[in-house]
């Protein structure tokens, strides 16, 4: 899937990660954990990655295997979440920051979140899902 | 999402529902915090029981909301977060700051005269 950085894409593109658990047998009580956590980081892309910028897109691929859906989310840009945030949400005098939260989020509901690089030096980030 | 307020004693309950997932209706979120403080109700209940599906950004005004409200010698209380959106305030230990309940009339009880 490919598509803006445009917040009204996020309502949409929660039904769709929802579907895609449903489709893998991923506990109905679960679904909202798997969206909430994919959205968090297509919302890092467009804000980090992208800068908001309409023009420029975001791509989500999925794979399901046998014990897991496997998520990339690759941006335009380059970045790094700690870098990006330049500080550690949830922690000390940053408790009451009113951002910088999605990561954390997304990190503590999935198995696994890992920030790399495409091919072409972009950031890509891969988040795996397990099935049980 | 919706946002629909009420007012109990010296109380402002908000209630919202729906998806609160981000773009320009927390402002809304927001702004209803600032109103309240404008109009000397320092008193708030947040009632999220009917959200069927939050992220950081909804965590994000509810914050603001705190800061507003305690700046302004106030306080803001949660009433029935959900199962997934008090998984969320203990991920991000929001826990620890805000106070919560499952009943109403016993929130409404804690901010006493």
């Amino acid at each position: 899937m490919r598509f803006p950085s445009d917040a009204a894409v996020l309502e949409p593109l929660q039904l769709i990660i929802e579907a895609i658990g449903r489709s893998a047998e991923v506990e109905e009580d679960e679904l909202s954990s798997l969206s909430v956590a994919v959205v968090e980081l297509v919302k890092n892309a467009m804000e980090h990655g992208n800068r908001n910028d309409p023009e420029k897109l975001v791509t989500v691929s999925f794979n399901i295997f046998s014990n897991r859906i496997l998520f990339t989310i690759d941006d335009e840009g380059k970045w790094e979440p700690e870098k990006a945030l330049g500080f550690n949400p949830g922690e000390g005098e940053e408790l009451l920051s009113t951002r910088g939260r999605g990561v954390l989020i997304a990190r503590n509901l999935a198995k696994w979140v890992e920030f790399g690089l495409t091919p072409e030096g972009k950031t890509r980030v891969t988040l795996i899902w397990p099935l049980t | 999402m919706k946002i629909k307020q009420e007012v109990k004693g010296d109380v402002l309950i908000i209630t919202l529902s729906g998806k609160v997932i981000g773009g320009p209706e927390l402002v809304e979120v927001k702004d209803v915090f600032q109103k309240a403080v404008d109009k000397d109700r320092k008193k708030v209940l947040l009632d999220l029981g009917k959200v069927s599906w939050m992220d950081s950004s909804g965590l994000g005004v509810i914050v603001s909301g705190h800061t507003t409200l305690s700046r302004a010698g106030g306080a803001l209380k949660i009433l029935n977060a959900t199962k997934k959106i008090q998984e969320l305030f203990i991920i991000t230990k929001l826990i620890t700051i805000f106070e919560t309940y499952t009943n109403e009339q016993e929130a409404l009880n804690s901010y006493g005269d």
